[in-house]
């Protein structure tokens, strides 16, 4: 059990001193969901539609927004290892796929930490939300939590490139069908009866699903299920990549 | 598992779709031997190297490495051994110390400080420790990547052609590191294309297509080839060919009863590459032939 805990730590340790050496990742991943979120602000009030609440929309964008970045992050950082053959050498050197997952998890939380702190404060001062600190709590957790969970289908969808390139058509085969699927700007409801089942198949689903109740002035606990979905969700991904997680070609 | 191995290969294959990668593979490595895997680019060297890592799965045959299974006692057999990727596969962006540093933390070293100290002063690197890999020439991301190996001191060394790419200089500086460890106990299967390389090793392999064509000495490998001999008699010169030229040198001499007038005897032996070469191109051609 020791070896174990301190591997993931010795992984853990050195991704976070890579980032360290990588300044302008970090820059970047910090950055981008801000400019974007201000695009964004931009967009809903030259609207001006009294009709639109934008708040309805902001967090559940910034939560999506953190999830598109981790994701491909994730993935890209991943097959660069089995590339370079820096993820053979690990693996031959005696760490195991569920203390290089874990470890990856653990470094890569912190950024997500951060930057999901970064969304936000950046939707709740720019959009002006005056809800109380309990329910901004709440959406922090959800956005946290789908950050890790990116991170996992992340290093799940590794697996199935060979390069870092081929990283990118999971965006048009995953990432973006999410936003029409999820809830976000269409309810559920109201999406064609085959469309419907896709949507439990995206992460954004139970997370839109909880913020929207928090964004309503309900409870974390109103929408249960779907709060219980999430980590169950991502414990599902984590062994699922752990199990396919390849060594090399 | 016969005893004294630290490698049995016997009728190792594996297939990557429709590419036969190794097709039977049979190897012998004693314990403290320099065992070269001599062969060109695609023969299915590095393949072989991965089924004894346990980073590829054999799909016939059986493997015994350290007396035990590559797949089934893999995280046993991993703590014994260190492998050399043919790339450098380090981090670039990390120092040669953290590379290092990481490397060994998963053995879970006692003294990994002292450890990573000596290892880098045993690839000649001491100086340049602390700057990241990204700033080191090629040959250096070499010795690093060789460090990497060997920082948990392991019986088994596997290195997946360590000298591709590095000058002549430092070729010599590594054999001289090898030879150092196989002193030491050390058993080191080290790949090749290379020929001049071969004469390091105490025995040596030919692989070609998947196919090991001949395990042998490199010593006995040279006496493979045809040798010419050419016999001046007075102004006279005479040629004899001699397939195994210690048995009929002697023979194809006592005919001239070396009497005063041989004046000069030359022997003219194929080089190991031309022996090796022949016996690549005629394997080759019984495949095409196939």
């Amino acid at each position: 059990m020791g070896t174990f805990f301190s591997h993931i730590w010795a992984v853990a340790q050195r991704v976070l001193r890579q980032l360290k050496h990588d300044r302008r990742l970090i820059a970047l991943s910090l950055v981008v969901p801000i400019v974007v979120i201000y695009v964004l602000y931009i967009f809903f009030e030259s609207l001006n539609n009294p009709f639109v609440q934008a708040s309805d929309y902001a967090f559940t964008m910034g939560a999506y927004f953190v999830h598109f970045l981790t994701f491909v992050l994730t993935a890209i950082v991943l097959v660069r290892e089995r590339v370079t053959e820096t993820l053979t050498r690990m693996m031959v050197s005696g760490y195991r796929k569920l203390e290089i997952i874990l470890g990856y998890l653990l470094a890569y939380t912190t950024l997500a930490t951060a930057q999901s702190l970064l969304v936000l404060v950046a939707i709740t001062w720019l959009f002006k939300v005056d809800y109380p600190y309990g329910t901004l709590a709440a959406i922090y957790l959800i956005m946290w939590l789908l950050a890790v969970i990116s991170m996992a289908l992340g290093i799940l969808v590794s697996t199935f490139a060979r390069n870092e390139g081929q990283v990118f058509p999971f965006i048009p085969l995953f990432l973006l069908p999410s936003i029409f699927v999820s809830g976000m700007i269409i309810s559920v409801e109201a999406l064609p009866e085959w469309a419907q089942p896709f949507s439990y198949l995206t992460p954004l689903y139970y997370s839109t699903q909880v913020i929207h109740a928090l964004a309503d002035g309900g409870g974390l606990l109103d929408e249960s299920l779907a709060l219980l979905s999430l980590p169950i969700y991502g414990l599902a991904v984590l062994v699922l990549s752990s199990l396919t997680l390849r060594e090399g070609d | 598992m016969t005893k004294g191995l630290a490698i049995e290969a016997k009728g190792a294959e594996k297939r990557y779709g429709h590419i036969q990668a190794l097709k039977g593979v049979d190897v012998a490595v004693r314990q403290g031997q320099i065992f070269g895997l001599i062969g060109a680019n695609g023969a299915g060297k590095s393949t072989f190297i991965k089924l004894l890592v346990g980073a590829a799965r054999a799909d016939a045959g059986s493997l015994r490495v350290l007396g035990l299974d590559p797949q089934r006692d893999r995280f046993e057999l991993r703590e014994q051994l260190g492998y050399m990727p043919q790339s450098p596969a380090l981090y670039d962006d990390l120092t040669a110390v953290e590379n290092l540093r990481f490397f060994g933390e998963a053995h879970r070293l006692p003294d990994l400080k002292a450890k990573v100290e000596q290892t880098l002063d045993f690839v000649q690197l001491s100086a340049r420790g602390d700057d990241p890999v990204s700033t080191l020439s090629g040959g250096m991301k070499q010795r690093v990547s060789l460090a990497c190996a060997l920082v948990h001191q392991p019986r088994l060394l596997l290195l997946d052609e360590p000298t591709a790419g590095v000058d002549l200089e430092l070729r010599a500086a590594l054999w001289r590191r090898f030879k150092q460890l196989a002193a030491e106990g050390v058993t080191i299967l080290v790949s090749t294309h290379q020929m001049d390389e071969a004469v390091h090793c105490h025995r040596l392999a030919i692989i070609s297509e998947g196919l090991i064509l001949t395990t042998d000495t490199p010593q006995q490998l040279l006496q493979r080839g045809q040798a010419t001999v050419h016999v001046w008699r007075g102004k006279e010169r005479q040629e004899h060919k001699l397939s195994d030229y210690p048995i009929d040198l002697p023979k194809a001499l006592q005919a001239y009863g070396l009497d005063k007038q041989v004046a000069r005897i030359e022997l003219e032996t194929n080089s190991l590459e031309a022996i090796v070469l022949d016996m690549i191109r005629s394997n080759s051609n019984q495949e095409g032939n196939r």
